[in-house]
């Protein structure tokens, strides 16, 4: 574990320092207040410190107010260690942001079990921001396929759509249904069918660009939002997308099947609708008309083909 | 008792006798996890530093900033307690109080006091530090 010790005085410094090691710690020594701030406000600095009350530049409290107001996400356990003593400096030194206390001169195994203690709290912010990571991973994904989900995918859309009109730029949808899908689970199960699905989202994620996104629309339905392109090359990126999707069977534990898809395309440019549901309207009515010519086709919103 | 403990540390700290007058060496010795060169180290760098710091506080006191003296006698009683030097950090304590306060005639007679302690303690520490 890393951590922060700032003190003006070399010898308490080298104490602290040598005593840290020893337990293991990773130590980061600074002598005054202000490069103790720019450690700890590092996105990637420590979130252990140790601070000596009164250091030049900034003193131990401004450095717990900086720090306080100033990294905000991941907390920082921040210990004021001072030969101040009086029970009003204490209150001064926890009200200024301190999450402990510790008079100088310090005992090392007090010191040691202290630090412990912020390291359990620390360890429990971790957890808490692991189960909050994975939640908000559930809440956006798909959890057969793992694209983005229907609201995430419509959520982003909207903003992609938000960002072209300011940047005059061109975002495209795509939204694709696999052509006969029922038959695929009725003839062969629903578990073939989620291998099935599972593949078409591995193949689509494949075929766009690391900052395209990916989402299940629907049950056999992919909506998928292209960044910055060329309105003029909406059918190619259609077309390459049903490729990636049909070019070959799709192997399951039911043997090989061959799947198709129907693709409705739309670019922004020079239609930028009123609302997401206006362009997703047209979108759908593109696949609508893809279905209608037969399947496994594209067609493009507004476009006579 | 004091004699036992002090020859007792002066085993395992050698030449620690004329400095455990000073300091509480098995006091230090706990806090340095009995780190005898550590321990040995800090003396040294100990030595380095508190001309600076004595200075830095005659001055304040004589140029009459209190608000200076406070802070530096405050910083002194920090390194002497750290090195657990008890009675100079005590006194200096007394000059950083009196300062606080703002009361310079007690200042003065502290600071006459605590240099006749630091004195005798430096020379103590000089040997020390000679003697490894």
């Amino acid at each position: 574990m890393r951590i922060l010790i700032a003190d003006d005085e070399p010898v308490s410094l080298r104490m602290l320092q040598k005593t840290l090691r020893r337990a293991g710690y990773e130590v980061t020594a600074v002598r005054d207040g202000r490069a103790a701030i720019e450690e700890l406000c590092c996105s990637d600095g420590p979130r252990l410190a140790l601070l000596d009350w009164m250091m030049p530049e900034f003193d131990g409290p401004a450095v717990c107010r900086e720090v306080r107001r100033r990294r905000g996400e991941r907390h920082v356990h921040l210990v004021l260690l001072t030969s101040r003593s009086s029970k009003q400096d204490v209150v001064i030194g926890l009200e200024s942001g301190a999450d402990d206390y510790l008079i100088k001169p310090f005992d090392p195994d007090e010191l040691k079990a202290r630090l412990h203690t912020g390291l359990r709290i620390l360890q429990l912010e971790d957890n808490l921001v692991e189960v909050r990571e994975a939640m908000l991973y559930k809440a956006t994904h798909d959890a057969l396929t793992s694209l983005l989900n229907r609201g995430t995918i419509v959520e982003l859309l909207a903003h992609e759509l938000s960002r072209t009109r300011r940047e005059d730029g061109c975002t495209i949808a795509v939204l694709g249904d696999l052509d006969h899908f029922k038959l695929v689970n009725d003839t062969h199960g629903h578990l073939v069918g989620d291998e099935v699905l599972r593949e078409v989202a591995r193949r689509l994620l494949s075929s766009v660009r690391s900052y395209d996104f990916v989402g299940r629309y629907g049950g056999e339905e992919f909506l998928l939002v292209l960044n910055n392109c060329d309105a003029k090359k909406s059918l190619k990126r259609a077309e390459e997308i049903r490729t990636a999707v049909c070019g070959s069977p799709i192997v399951t534990s039911q043997g090989p099947l061959v799947i198709t898809a129907s693709i409705g395309a739309i670019a922004s440019r020079g239609r930028i609708p009123e609302t997401v549901e206006d362009f997703l309207c047209e979108v759908d009515r593109a696949l609508y008309t893809a279905k209608s010519a037969g399947r496994n086709c594209c067609r493009i919103a507004g476009a006579e083909v | 008792m004091r004699i036992e403990v002090v020859s007792e540390v002066s085993k395992v700290v050698p030449n620690g006798v004329l400095i455990a007058r000073f300091v509480d060496l098995s006091d230090l010795l706990a806090r340095v996890e009995n780190d005898c060169e550590l321990l040995i180290e800090l003396f040294a760098m100990f030595k380095e530093e508190l001309p600076a710091r004595r200075a830095a506080l005659h001055n304040a006191i004589q140029l009459g900033d209190l608000h200076l003296a406070t802070a530096e006698a405050h910083t002194l009683k920090g390194m002497l307690a750290n090195m657990s030097t008890k009675h100079a950090a005590s006194l200096a304590a007394t000059i950083e109080t009196a300062a606080r306060v703002g009361d310079m005639a007690a200042v003065n007679v502290m600071l006459a006091a605590f240099d006749t302690e630091i004195e005798a303690f430096s020379k103590a520490v000089n040997e020390f530090v000679a003697g490894h």
